[in-house]
Order: C-alpha cells, then structure tokens, then sequence
C-alpha cells in the first residue's frame, strides 16, 4: 500500500520535481499539490494523509504557520532552500529536511528515515477507513462512521457504536495516534469522539446520540476549529 | 573562461553545470528539457514580482521573491546564479531599505534577465535535440 502525500509549495519546477521522484519511488501517491498555507490547511483539515512534504517560505503564511494550525500531525519532509530553518525543523520534529534541489537520491534516503519513522507508528493506519480491536477473544471490525466516542476506562476503552459497547485493553494515549484524524478529535483526555457524529454543543459539553461528553478547556477551541460553524 | 559542457550527448552552455545537473536527472534529457519548460513558463511572473517589490521600496518582499525564485536556478544547473540570489537575500536581509542596495539590485536583475534567455536558448536547443533524437 502506498503512502498518501501531499506537496506544499510555492515553486512549481520543484513541486513537479518532487513530484516526479514520489511517482519514481512507487511508495508515494501525491493526492495535492498546493501553492499556499490557507488551501493546504483546507484540504488538510478534511482529508487526512501519510506525508507531507512542506516548503517553509511561502506567500502569506509559512509552512510552521500550517503545522501550527493542522489537526493532526503527518510525518513531514521540509523542503526549502535555507538551511537556517533546521532547528525550527528539529523543534517540529520533522522527519528530514531537504534542500533544493536535492537529488533522487537524497530523496531516498528521506524515504528511508519515513520508513524507519512509520515503523515506530504505523503511519498508515492513520488514512484508514476502519480500525481491528481484540475484544472477547477475537478481532473485530469497527468502521469509523459506526463509532460514535471512545471512552477511556483506566486500562481498558470502550469503543461506544449505536448498537453495542465494546471494551478493550488500550489507553485513549495510544489511540489518538492510531485512530483516522480525519474523523476523531479528542476532547477529554477521557474521550475521543467521531467528529461527524456530534448532535449538539452546550457550554463544556457535547452530544451523541444522548451521551454527554465533556469537552476540556485544552480541547475546546481544537474541537471548534474542525466544526462547520456558519 | 569553461569549456562548454556535455552530459554525454547534449552539449550545455558553458555556464551551465552539466554534472549537477545529471546528478538531478541522469540523462533523461525529455524530463530535463520539460524542467527548462516549466521554469520558463513561470519565471516571468516570479521575476516580475521581484523587480515590483524594488520598485515599491518593500526590501522584505524583495528578499521573499529573490528566495522564492533562488532554487530555480539550480534546477536548471545554473549553481552560480543561484549562489548569486542567496548572496543578495542576505544582503537584502541586513538592508534597512531599498535605498542601500541599489547597485546590488542592478546586479542581481541583470544576471536574472541574461539567465533567463540562456534558459530559453536551452530549452530550444533540448527541444531540437529531443525531437531529433527519440
């Protein structure tokens, strides 16, 4: 399976170039290439991906701004022409930083620190459409748009559906990393919640299908952030 | 002054690093001459924002279009140049105004014009070269 990405950057012979070399790879589907902050976050707040490839100087805001404002944090490759953002690279904790124009090979060597990275993380279970929980003996089957919220229970979770509760050995901790960003937000450090399937807010609190959840000051502007307020 | 050039086949101009250029791309001189291709359908635009910021006396979106179109320049092998922008972007950096920099300006926009038609002879002659030989 490949890695989903997307390419942020103002230049377009290196988005093309980077392009290219993704596509030579045959690790790496490119899903966008944007040219700004403001249509990257769009895209990026409805669609979750693997990898992001990330100029810094851009027009408007920089590339930090975005990782500053996204929901979730892909594995990020910088791309840019200055080696002074390296530490702020190293502060975002980025996977590598490429300066352009690098070659194929250096390009593979990312790719090598990606593969090594996603090891430790499992990056792709991210994108996914649905998760596997042990639970009473076997591996079940959950699809995202059947989880309403999962509830932490000391050692254990409940993964809440409209038609059954299941509870497994997990932290909420783990599961904010394994869990499709594009769909879960957590709100608590109690709960992570499907965020297409909230009924209504009031004050510190939300609600699913009857379930009040609470929602932490740390949380809350996140939470706002990803809903279509008109 | 250099030799001019060659990447086994195609013969580059002289100011054109031909080995950084097929440490890039090996000699798949179709890619190369689309690389030549899209730098140029989009260089007027980037140099054009440049020589706008000098005119407005804004030194920090005149150092922001001289990093934007910096790299350019090594995609198409002109390490020099590029080397050139990154000199002028620091000086445009410790400038208080475009006042202070104007002889560095006359410069840098000189370099970039006469680059830009060296891409331009390059990309026709990538053109011939290709057609001739695919």
């Amino acid at each position: 399976m490949k890695w989903t990405s997307v390419i942020v950057e103002d230049l377009q012979v290196a988005a093309d170039y980077l392009a290219k070399c993704c596509e030579k790879s045959g690790l790496l589907e490119v899903k966008g290439h944007f040219t700004n902050v403001q249509e990257a976050l769009d895209y990026l707040n409805k669609n979750s991906v693997d990898v992001l490839f990330l100029d810094v100087e851009m027009p408007g805001a920089t590339g930090f701004d975005l990782l500053d404002q996204l929901a979730y944090y892909p594995k990020i490759i910088l791309t840019t022409s200055k080696e002074e953002y390296a530490y702020n690279a190293f502060e975002y904790n980025v996977t590598d930083f490429l300066k352009k124009p690098f070659t194929y090979q250096r390009f593979q060597e990312a790719l090598n620190k990606l593969t090594s990275a996603a090891g430790d993380s499992n990056i792709s279970s991210t994108a996914s459409d649905h998760i596997f929980i042990k639970c009473e003996g076997k591996l079940v089957r959950l699809n995202n748009d059947d989880i309403l919220f999962i509830e932490s229970m000391g050692d254990y979770v409940k993964f809440v559906t409209p038609e059954k509760k299941y509870i497994t050995h997990n932290t909420i901790k783990n599961l904010e990393e394994k869990v499709n960003r594009q769909c879960f937000i957590k709100v608590h450090r109690s709960y992570i919640i499907n965020i297409n399937k909230i009924d209504d807010i009031r004050e510190n609190d939300l609600y699913i299908k009857g379930n009040e959840i609470p929602v932490s000051k740390a949380h809350k502007s996140d939470v706002l952030k990803r809903l279509n307020i008109i | 002054m250099l030799q001019p050039n060659s990447s086994k086949k195609f013969i580059f101009n002289e100011q054109i690093d031909s080995a950084y250029l097929h440490s890039l791309y090996d000699d798949d001189f179709q890619y190369i001459e689309e690389i030549f291709g899209t730098t140029l359908s989009h260089f007027d635009p980037d140099f054009e924002a440049l020589q706008q910021a000098y005119r407005q006396g804004d030194v920090l979106s005149l150092k922001k279009a001289v990093h934007k179109i910096k790299p350019t320049f090594g995609f198409v092998g002109l390490t020099r140049v590029q080397q050139l922008c990154r000199e002028f972007e620091d000086i445009c950096q410790k400038a208080a105004g475009t006042d202070d920099i104007s002889q560095q300006y006359q410069q840098i926009v000189t370099t970039l014009a006469a680059s830009r038609e060296l891409i331009a002879a390059e990309y026709t002659k990538l053109k011939d070269y290709n057609s001739n030989h695919l």
